[in-house]
């Protein structure tokens, strides 16, 4: 077994493999074609486990390779495999093999699954290299390719012009992140002249304080970008308009996950900056908030989720500022398993009742018993209840923050709160009740109902491990503090009380309710959009316009017209002197004559 | 010195009208204008004692050998302005300045 | 100032006015009465300055040959029942400048080269020109009898063959 581990590198190569051959013979294995992606995944997830098993018992790294490519220059890819990683791997490939599995039945019937599974086995290859990476360059490739089968596979129904623009905006969003990501790079590397985090870690306590958190800081903008954080976030609620497996893999468990891992991963580094731990700690925390309290405002239950994904993160982001990276990766872990089966769950809701509108569900546990109680699990998970996974993770967060920061402790336990109240409410209006729309509600095919058992099971139990987690991770592992647990269950009930009982009417509010402004307003991501348009696009748009007029038109085709002009006018110019007439020609000659004396005349005797 | 000024002003005015008078004949006779003059200095240079020349019998019979030049150039010269002005009915330069073929 | 220096500068002035009637004259007779001044005073020069026998050729060949065939090309070619044609000058800077730059060049080339006084004149007469023909110029004569005899199957060619 040991032996597999110096593989390493086929985490990355067999799902490259896997994705070229699906989209090749998509079209031939036709129903199959789930089965034979969920072949690069399935390995990850074996390849992750032997890791993990190895790793527990022994921390650093086990296994790895490196490429010499670029090597002179500390620009070499190689990977290095250790409990972290590990972890990573067996999280992603478990999602998206069940993912995979579950677009089995949920995209039947679709056009251009070739591309769909070519692009999610493409997406599994790249998250591999993201976490085996042994340096920053191998990390920025994953990163980058992530970030292109995002764009992808949100924008699978291009024809949608919503889609489209919604895929566009993703990438372009998370590539301002990764500017910032790409100058942190160029400045480690000027530092330290090498890559790789061998050389970076060993290298960071000389690195000047300075220098050390504008890179700290560069790193964190490309994390924010990736994991949809204030001012990053506007794209991850446009990114519903892929289908609702994709969101469940790239958009709940791993690639928004990615900005959390790379500052795990550049612990070393980034923990003697504590300006930038300071700022992780600001920026995770008012998005929590900010983004729990959109998600109460939201009636498209995709959209709930997408906005408690960022809040989600902005508790993972709050928990790193705060120093417990170990807390931030048990919560990442516990996330990836309860917000992939919320996600799988609304998919479910979504393929068996036809709409995404909670104003037209209702009543849905009897219809989709399986679907409705692993959705509780994860909702239970996600509200932080005792015994489930959230709980706990949830709990080593909000300990860290307070030990920290008591001010944005508070700020975490009110996002808590909001937290507990649109899960409640939106479990109430989708599940429970009367069934309000106009179709027939039913469960789907085993092939969906299977990986929302496992994932279920998960969000159940996970939770207990907290301790190996933290080692694997290469941390400790803090005990659980009883008072933080105490008020955060406190807390949750209220939550859930108060957004159960707000459910109760199950029609969207009226408009002249006091709070219907502000719901508005929450509704539309606090007018995050609105934002970034009237601050950024509508200069950018005047100013292209005037440039367009001024220097495009002004300038650049006045100077190409005028060579043209100018070549014109020479031409007839010179024309003028092949006018066939002889005494011209005579008097041309005769000039060159005096010309050529005077030229003499002054090189030799002076005159 | 003064020897030099006329001949070549001599020379330079003929220069000039070949240049720019407008009638073929016209050219023709600033043409004889220049040789003249060239001939002119030449024989002035010797008469002015000129050393390490040439033998005064040279310069003379240099001088001869100008003139014949000359009077082939103007035989040809006028032979053809007739035949171009047969042909083409105008011994205007501008005009003919035109002519293709 | 000198009897020398007093011939030389009437001469010079006959000749000056003869080119400049040549170079500028409207009229073409008044043209060729120019030339034809020109033409003497040139051969005024050659024997005052000793040449005599050039001289003589000049006013020969020159003006009674070069002129008369002008004169009738003049005749044959400008029929004009309005009388003596009109003959036009482009005044133009540019020749003007190419003109009066070779003047000055060559001026100040040669300027040192010349003596101050042309007061010597050449002694030469037939003798001596034949001790040049027949001797080193051998070459330049029989040249110039072929040459001559070339122009005058050219001009034959030139002018009457068409008319065949």
């Amino acid at each position: 077994m040991e032996q597999l581990l110096s593989y390493g590198w086929t985490t990355v190569a067999l799902p490259l493999a896997v994705a070229v051959v699906v989209a090749l013979t998509g079209r031939l294995t036709g129903r199959l074609t789930p089965y034979v992606a969920a072949v690069a995944p399935a390995w990850v997830l074996l390849y992750g486990a032997v890791a993990l098993s190895s790793a527990i018992d022994a921390p650093g790294v086990l296994a790895s390779g490196r490429t010499t490519w670029l090597a002179e220059a500390g620009l070499s890819v190689g990977w290095a495999v250790d409990g972290l990683t590990a972890l990573m791997l067996v999280v992603v490939g478990l999602v998206a093999m069940l993912v995979m599995v579950f677009s089995a039945g949920y995209m039947a019937g679709e056009s251009g699954l070739a591309r769909y599974f070519a692009a999610l086995s493409l997406f599994t290859a790249s998250m591999s290299l993201l976490v085996v990476a042994d340096g920053f360059v191998g990390l920025f490739i994953g990163w980058e390719l992530v970030g292109v089968c995002s764009y992808l596979l949100i924008g699978f129904w291009f024809t949608k012009p919503a889609a489209a623009k919604a895929a566009v905006k993703a990438f372009l969003t998370t590539r301002v992140g990764d500017v910032g990501m790409l100058l942190a790079l160029a400045l480690l590397w000027r530092e330290v002249g090498d890559l790789s985090y061998e050389a970076v870690f060993a290298a960071a306590g000389g690195i000047a304080p300075g220098v050390l958190t504008a890179a700290s800081l560069l790193l964190l903008v490309g994390a924010i970008g990736k994991s949809a954080q204030f001012p990053l976030q506007i794209w991850l609620p446009d990114a519903m308009e892929g289908p609702t497996p994709v969101s469940a893999l790239i958009h709940a468990a791993t690639m928004v996950a990615a900005g959390v891992f790379l500052i795990a991963r550049t612990w070393p580094l980034f923990s003697l900056s504590a300006d930038a731990l300071a700022v992780t700690l600001a920026i995770g925390g008012f998005t929590a908030v900010a983004a729990a309290a959109a998600a109460i405002a939201q009636r498209d239950i995709k959209k709930v989720l997408a906005y408690s994904t960022i809040s989600q993160l902005g508790f993972m982001f709050a928990a790193l500022g705060a120093g417990a990276w170990e807390a931030a990766v048990f919560h990442l872990v516990t996330h990836a398993a309860f917000k992939a089966l919320l996600f799988l769950a609304s998919g479910s809701v979504i393929h068996g009742s036809g709409t995404q509108d909670l104003y037209e569900m209702g009543g849905l546990m009897r219809s989709m018993p399986v679907t409705g109680v692993t959705w509780l699990l994860g909702a239970g998970a996600l509200a932080g209840v005792a015994p489930l996974a959230g709980f706990f993770s949830k709990d080593e967060v909000l300990h860290a923050a307070w030990s920290a920061d008591p001010a944005w402790a508070v700020v975490l336990f009110v996002a808590s709160a909001f937290t507990a109240f649109y899960t409640a409410r939106t479990t109430r209006l989708a599940f429970f009740g009367e069934y309000r729309g106009s179709g027939h509600p039913h469960e789907g095919g085993l092939d969906m109902r299977a990986p929302l058992l496992v994932l279920g099971a998960g969000a159940a139990l996970l939770g207990f491990f907290g301790g190996p987690i933290a080692e694997l991770a290469g941390g400790h592992h803090g005990e659980l503090d009883l008072t933080v647990a105490a008020v955060s269950s406190v807390i949750a009930l209220v939550g859930l009380a108060a957004g159960w009982v707000s459910a109760r009417g199950a029609t969207a509010p009226r408009d002249e309710a006091p709070y219907a402004r502000a719901l508005e307003w929450g509704a539309a991501g606090w007018k995050a959009d609105a934002a970034v348009d009237s601050l950024l696009v509508r200069p950018v748009n005047a100013l292209s316009r005037v440039l367009d007029a001024r220097v495009d038109r002004g300038v650049v085709d006045r100077l190409a017209e005028g060579s043209a002009v100018l070549a014109r006018r020479l031409g007839s110019g010179l024309a003028a002197l092949q006018s066939g007439d002889a005494q011209w020609y005579a008097i041309m000659t005769g000039a060159g004559a005096v010309a050529l004396l005077a030229l003499v005349a002054y090189l030799g005797r002076g005159l | 010195m003064s020897l030099l000024v006329l001949t070549m002003g001599l020379f330079s005015l003929g220069l000039y009208g070949v240049l720019t008078r407008r009638d073929l004949v016209a050219v023709l006779a600033s043409i004889e204008v220049m040789l003249g003059a060239a001939t002119l200095l030449l024989v002035g240079l010797a008469a002015a004692g000129t050393p390490a020349g040439p033998s005064e019998g040279a310069v003379e019979a240099t001088g001869v050998m100008i003139i014949v030049l000359a009077a082939a150039e103007a035989a040809i010269g006028l032979a053809l302005v007739i035949s171009v002005a047969k042909r083409f009915k105008t011994t205007r330069v501008d005009d003919l300045a035109e002519v293709k073929g | 100032m000198t009897v020398a220096s007093l011939i030389f500068i009437l001469l010079g002035a006959v000749a000056t006015i003869g080119a400049v009637m040549t170079v500028f004259a409207r009229d073409v007779t008044r043209m060729a009465i120019g030339l034809g001044t020109f033409l003497v005073a040139v051969a005024g020069f050659f024997v005052y300055w000793g040449a005599t026998f050039l001289g003589v050729a000049q006013l020969f060949v020159y003006v009674g040959g070069v002129l008369v065939l002008v004169l009738f090309a003049i005749m044959l070619v400008h029929r004009n029942p309005e009388g003596s044609p009109h003959l036009e000058t482009r005044h133009d800077v540019s020749a003007l400048a190419v003109a009066g730059g070779l003047f000055i060049m060559v001026v100040m080339a040669l300027r040192d080269d010349v003596p101050a006084s042309v007061d010597q004149g050449i002694s030469s007469g037939p003798q001596e020109l034949a001790e040049a023909f027949l001797g080193p110029m051998l070459t330049h004569f029989e040249i110039g009898g072929v040459l001559l005899l070339a122009v005058l199957v050219a001009v034959v060619v030139i002018v009457g063959g068409e008319e065949r």
